[in-house]
């Protein structure tokens, strides 16, 4: 399986989080492509938030931020991590985007695995059986 | 489901059932923790999974088929389900 993750707001970090799961569950392999928001989702300091959600949905979305914010909420990286014991998740940070942002390996959560050109990718995800782009 | 069944004693099974309490967990929590406490116990061990998450009632017996480990029953309870699972092999 195949993603690109351009976003950094929790309302698709936690689909993303929860796809990556269930296809290692199922034995798949994911190939990660982090690219714009999407690696900016994966930087230290600062992190963003984990509770914002995309602006444009009122009251709906306030009431997700302030669920997203409680405690026992789920967190995506920690499903990551968990996703990442039991399979082979790899997770790349697009190059391109590394440059613009000003971006360097050591400001990125260990869970990217390096940094890849998008030939490199592509390549890699040549026989993915799905691919989303989130 | 009777008080015997629930306790983790009960004489009709060889050795305790391993429960995993996963509800509150969203999916696909309680199937990602069935997944990891399945891998760290021996081939023939029971597990009671305890999930409130409603996509648990097919994600959790289409995993097991596919991972061939055996769904011995599941019984809906008040609010949440409880998946009796046993280890078939490595």
């Amino acid at each position: 399986m195949a993603i690109v993750l351009t976003e950094s707001v929790a309302d698709k970090l936690l689909p993303f989080a929860t796809l990556v799961s269930g296809a290692l569950a199922l034995g798949f392999r994911v190939d990660v492509f982090a690219s714009y928001w999407g690696l900016v989702a994966f930087r230290k300091t600062p992190a963003p938030s984990a509770a914002t959600v995309s602006p444009g949905h009122g009251e709906e979305g306030a009431r997700l931020e302030r669920a997203l914010a409680a405690p026992k909420a789920p967190s995506w990286k920690a499903m990551l991590e968990m996703a990442k014991s039991i399979g082979e998740l790899h997770i790349y940070a697009c190059s391109q985007s590394m440059e613009l942002l000003g971006l360097s390996k050591e400001e990125l959560d260990p869970l990217v695995d390096g940094v890849t050109g998008v030939a490199t990718f592509i390549d890699r995800t040549r026989y993915a059986n799905v691919t989303y782009f989130i | 489901m009777t008080e015997a069944e629930a306790a983790p004693s009960t004489p009709v099974t060889k050795s305790p059932r391993l429960v995993v309490d996963a509800r509150g967990s969203w999916c696909p929590g309680p199937l990602m923790e069935l997944v990891r406490v399945i891998k760290e116990e021996p081939v023939g061990t029971e597990f009671e999974l305890l999930s409130s998450d409603e996509g648990s009632r097919k994600d959790v017996p289409l995993w097991l088929d596919k991972a061939g480990h055996q769904l011995v029953e599941l019984r809906p309870d008040s609010g949440f389900d409880r998946f009796i699972i046993r280890k078939l092999h490595e």
